[in-house]
């Protein structure tokens, strides 16, 4: 647990924890959203027996788990809650997601940081954005999954420092993320497996 | 027309509850068959992503025109018409001037298409994707090949979606988040065989389709545990196999 917005966000993932049941739980073993609307009906009920009902006496009626991941990185998984039961509104579902996304970007570059000697301070938030562009993986190319993949065996590192480099590689030089993983796709361009060698010239 | 083809790839798409069943992979097979039963150069498949965009499923081939054809369709282009309207759309001829969708027919010709058409991929009211087929000649496919490109739509749509009475809105939500996710993990593996093997990435692809039907396992799980194992536990690619593709039934 990293942070927790009120008492009953952080009594709810608690409750998960030493229950080993909750949508949390099964958000990390499908790596897809789980969305219980209704914490009170049927599905929700079968699917979490202890949780379901000790989560409404908490006083949550909804709760909404979004996996932070890209594709097999798995950085952790992000919870909302509602007071009362219903689905999410329409567009936030997008919403969510794209907060899950930068989530997870941020908690990824601690990662790549040091390769280029910033975020030391805990300042990876302002971190790699290029073209002042939020960290923007809704506009997904395969390119850059492909060039992830390529990375671990270039540098010799799992998949997530994979994408952190990756990235720290784009913003050290100032150029957008999928042109450089189209570089690197295409073999124009290979990251060094010393770290001190591919954040700058 | 190929007749045992048509009623093989139909028995096939309905056998979607096996316990290998991986959804990529069954788009894959969609796509494949796609472009063998219409003649058509190329298929991809396009989800909906909740955060606004299109995002490719599924592709016959790796080949830069095509990919580049699928993001260019996030702001113009045949198949983003036909997911906004939920309606079959036709591109018959894309050289020449007065293009309708000036950015994507440029981009189609120099690929090497003359023509694509864009199905929809429909639950109830609802438009998840659409089912993109390019052709190298202009023209328009017969009636019976279109009708034959939807009724490919429509199970591709009921397989994609796991459970057959999807009655719940986040069901679904979940189910497209959990297959573009899966896409994402295969990209990353295709990635890590190419660099290791030397490989392009539709052998890298065809690489990780036959272990997974080799071994019974699920295409994403074959893809996660390239991803998470040490490079060096890499197998070698099987002599002279990895292009052929196991994609064609046995004794068929």
């Amino acid at each position: 647990m990293i942070c927790v917005t009120d008492p009953v966000c952080e009594q709810l993932t608690e409750l998960q924890l030493t229950l080993g049941e909750g949508p949390c739980g099964d958000v990390l073993s499908s790596a897809a959203p789980v969305l219980a609307a209704d914490l009170g009906d049927e599905q929700s009920t079968r699917r979490w027996p202890v949780f379901a009902a000790q989560a409404c006496l908490l006083g949550a009626g909804a709760v909404f788990a979004f996996p932070l991941t890209i594709g097999a990185i798995r950085a952790g998984v992000m919870g909302l809650y509602r007071g009362s039961p219903g689905p999410l509104p329409a567009g936030c579902l997008g919403d969510a997601l794209i907060l899950a996304d930068m989530a997870t970007v941020l908690l990824l570059d601690g990662l790549g940081n040091g390769a280029d000697g910033q975020g030391a301070d805990g300042s990876a938030a302002t971190g790699p954005v290029v073209d002042g562009q939020s960290p923007d993986l809704a506009v997904h190319r395969a390119e850059i999954d492909q060039a992830t993949g390529m990375l671990t065996v270039q540098l010799g590192v799992p998949v997530a420092e994979a994408f952190a480099r990756l990235r720290a590689y784009a913003y050290a030089h100032d150029r957008r993320l999928a042109d450089v993983a189209s570089d690197i796709v295409g073999r124009r361009l290979r990251l060094q497996g010393d770290p001190g060698r591919d954040g700058g010239p | 027309m190929d007749a045992e083809l048509l009623s093989d790839t139909f028995v096939d798409l309905a056998d979607t509850m096996v316990a290998d069943f991986d959804v990529i992979d069954f788009l894959h097979m969609l796509t494949d068959r796609s472009v063998r039963l219409l003649s058509a150069s190329a298929a991809g498949v396009l989800l909906a992503d909740p955060r606004g965009q299109l995002r490719v499923a599924a592709a016959s081939s790796d080949a830069a025109g095509l990919v580049e054809l699928f993001q260019i369709q996030n702001d113009q282009g045949p198949c983003l018409d036909c997911f906004r309207s939920g309606q079959p759309v036709t591109a018959a001829g894309l050289a020449g001037p007065d293009q309708r969708w000036p950015r994507f027919a440029a981009a189609a010709t120099q690929a090497g298409f003359g023509a694509v058409h864009a199905l929809p991929m429909r639950l109830r009211k609802q438009v998840i994707g659409a089912l993109n087929l390019f052709s190298a000649d202009p023209g328009r496919f017969g009636a019976a090949d279109l009708r034959i490109g939807q009724a490919l739509a429509d199970v591709a749509t009921i397989g994609l979606l796991q459970e057959r009475n999807v009655r719940r809105a986040e069901t679904l939500a979940e189910q497209l988040q959990a297959a573009l996710n899966s896409r994402v993990v295969i990209e990353q593996a295709k990635g890590k065989m190419a660099e290791r093997l030397g490989l392009d990435m539709d052998r890298a692809f065809a690489l990780l389709r036959d272990q997974a039907r080799n071994t019974n396992q699920r295409l994403t799980d074959v893809a996660r545990h390239v991803i998470d194992s040490p490079t060096a536990d890499f197998p070698a690619p099987p002599h002279g196999q990895a292009r052929l593709g196991g994609e064609v039934a046995p004794g068929g």
